[in-house]
């Protein structure tokens, strides 16, 4: 009976070549924008894992001056002191006050322009990132504000090419300092920007040494780690009460702080994304539903062109089930094998795009099912019509049929 | 429909044992959009096993319908029909469907082969409905091709033969299923005077050997003359029944 189906479309090639195309093109649209989907995802979930899991960031408020208000970050109202006591908060697993500025850095010949950020051990943790060379500061360097630095990669490229750089000292804003570790890589952050080009002392030699503010204690933002993603809001709101409490504001004045949670912030871009990944993927369906509009006219046509061979058919002994179960057959061999052809076309695609824009998409086993599901369902419901047609003849009146 | 009346003398096969085909007041009406058409009416026949029985009449006296009726392509609209003694009248569209599979054989005035099978593959087509499997398929089909001449040509698509060797093919397609009944309509209708012989002969062959039934729609007096019972059909009705001598005579005036 697949032999009687596949010499029946035989006979037609380009007619059932064109009508498979529709499907064709709808099965790898399916395919190709499902791994764009998932890529985009991958994507998005790379810099949120970059980031650091559970994070908090509490920063400062705007500042005021007459009426003015100036941006988030700029009022000097955080200090060491507030990030001291976010620590011993419940749900609490690390705490990294982070106050930074421009700073020139030199070595030997070479000199590089970057961000100096002033921080504590736990800011790698918080970071999720993780030393490529070298040590972490220690507890007397912090407490002594050494003079010693952890490099960024971009920044130990511009310096020191490929060398070694632990142990050789640089100068940042014309200060000796002793590079003990070197950074892993990290890449672009969520906003675009290189976090690699960065460079870490402790805080303390920041505040007192590098930048010698006149509030001596404050710092720009206080990452905060919590133990799980279930307790972030509820630590949110005790730093909240805890700070308030600390800079003696009242729970209805506005406070001169704002305590933001990145995990809603990566969940809002991965929903993003997921809207984006449905909507092609609805877009492509509408061409699968409009290649299996082709089939149903195609089948169509064949049930009235070969009215005649139905008639004798029927003639010969065929039930209506049986000229039903022909027709069917021809209609998901047309489809399945459109199916196959744009699953070859899908996934040569999406290998074409991984090569070009280096996008890190794969073709799911599952969106490869949900194909040849669609496909078979499209096949079915857009050959059912033309099949019951063809097998509601009456004998006589398809064997005249001219 | 009507009660079949009893006590009516139905005409009664001379020389055949018992009726392969019995018909009881059919009729057949069409509802066209002019109005209705009664294309027969009151039809009361018997036909024996074995009888070659030719049916002639002017077009629109209802020969063909009665040859559709009589191969389950048509239903009656009135009356009965019994065919080996079971009620095709009552019968559903799949049970009619398995009458023809296995009691009817139809040989059609244009052949009727598919063109892109073969002539193998064509002649075993009953035999796909029936359930038969492949293997026994081609071999029945191969010892039939055979018996109507056509050995060698099992693998010929039917565009590539004669108009004679196409029919043959539709008779060994016919035959195939080794049904009791072949209903041919016009035959030879698109053969020249030679090649209907030829056709004729082998139906003569088929009726003398298998004592097969043979049921003949045409026009032409020279191919009916092969047959020894003749039927005409005027305005839906039987107008006359000959048999033997008689058939012959009016054979030879027809000429």
């Amino acid at each position: 009976m697949l032999a009687e189906a596949w010499s029946a479309l035989r006979v037609n090639r380009m007619r059932t070549g064109l009508t498979m195309l529709g499907l064709i093109i709808g099965v790898a649209a399916v395919i190709a924008m499902l791994a764009v989907g998932t890529g985009a995802r991958n994507a998005v979930n790379d810099v949120v894992a970059s980031m650091g899991s559970n994070l908090l960031i509490v920063r400062s408020g705007p500042q005021m001056s007459g009426g003015l208000r100036f941006a988030t970050g700029s009022a000097p109202t955080l200090t060491l002191g507030d990030a001291d006591a976010i620590r011993a908060l419940p749900g609490v697993a690390a705490v990294a006050p982070g106050s930074g500025g421009a700073v020139q850095l030199v070595y030997g010949p070479s000199n590089w322009s970057t961000m100096a950020l002033g921080t504590n051990p736990d800011y790698l943790s918080v970071r999720n990132w993780s030393l490529a060379a070298g040590s972490n500061f220690t507890e007397a360097e912090m407490r002594g504000a050494a003079r010693v630095a952890i490099l960024g990669q971009t920044v130990a490229a511009n310096l020191f090419g490929a060398a070694d750089p632990v142990g050789r000292v640089i100068r940042i804003s014309r200060s000796p300092y002793l590079v003990i570790g070197l950074l892993a890589p990290k890449g672009q952050s969520f906003g675009g920007s290189d976090q690699d080009d960065t460079v870490l002392v402790p805080v303390t030699t920041a505040l007192r040494k590098l930048f010698g503010s006149e509030f001596a204690d404050s710092v720009r933002y206080i990452m905060v780690q919590g133990d799980s993603p279930r307790v972030l809001g509820q630590v949110q709101d005790e730093i909240d009460a805890l700070l308030r409490q600390r800079h003696h504001i009242s729970a209805r004045k506005e406070a001169d702080f704002n305590v933001r949670n990145m995990t809603e912030i990566a969940n809002a871009a991965a929903s993003t994304t997921r809207v984006m990944s449905l909507l092609l993927g609805a877009i492509a369906s509408i061409s699968l539903v409009v290649g299996g509009i082709g089939i149903m006219n195609i089948m169509l046509v064949s049930v009235s062109e070969r009215t005649r061979e139905i008639g004798l058919r029927m003639a010969l002994g065929a039930k209506p089930a049986d000229v039903l179960q022909q027709f069917l057959v021809e209609a998901l061999l047309v489809s399945l094998g459109g199916c196959v052809l744009g699953l070859a076309v899908g996934i040569g695609t999406i290998e074409v795009v991984k090569r070009l824009f280096q996008l890190n998409s794969q073709v799911t086993a599952a969106s490869v099912l949900i194909a040849f599901a669609v496909s078979l369902g499209v096949g079915v419901f857009f050959g059912f019509y033309p099949a019951r047609k063809a097998a509601r003849l009456e004998p006589i009146d398809a064997l005249r049929y001219q | 429909m009507r009660p079949a009346a009893a006590g009516r003398t139905e005409p009664a096969a001379d020389h055949a044992g018992e009726a392969l085909i019995r018909t009881v007041h059919l009729g057949k009406r069409y509802l066209l959009a002019s109005g209705a058409l009664q294309a027969l009416a009151d039809v009361n026949l018997e036909i024996g096993k074995g009888e070659f029985v030719a049916i002639m009449g002017p077009s629109g006296s209802g020969k063909s319908t009665f040859m559709n009726v009589l191969g389950c392509l048509d239903v009656a609209s009135d009356g009965e029909y019994y065919l080996q003694g079971r009620a095709v009248s009552t019968m559903d569209v799949n049970e009619r469907a398995e009458i023809r599979n296995r009691l009817v054989g139809f040989v059609f005035q244009s052949y009727n082969l598919l063109p892109r099978l073969s002539t193998l593959q064509n002649v075993g087509l009953p035999l796909v409905y029936a359930g038969v499997a492949r293997h026994e398929r081609d071999g029945r089909a191969r010892r039939l091709l055979e018996q109507v001449g056509l050995g060698e040509y099992a693998d010929f698509l039917p565009p590539q033969l004669s108009g004679g060797q196409q029919q043959r093919v539709a008779i060994a397609r016919a035959l195939v299923n080794d049904a009791p009944l072949l209903l041919a309509d016009e035959p030879t209708g698109n053969l020249d005077t030679h090649t209907s012989e030829d056709i004729m002969a082998v139906l003569e062959g088929l009726n003398r050997e298998r004592r097969l039934t043979i049921v003949l729609v045409t026009h032409e007096a020279d191919i009916a003359a092969h047959a020894p019972r003749l039927i005409r059909f005027r305005d839906g009705r039987v107008e006359e029944d000959l048999r033997g001598g008689d058939a012959a005579t009016i054979h030879r005036l027809d000429q």
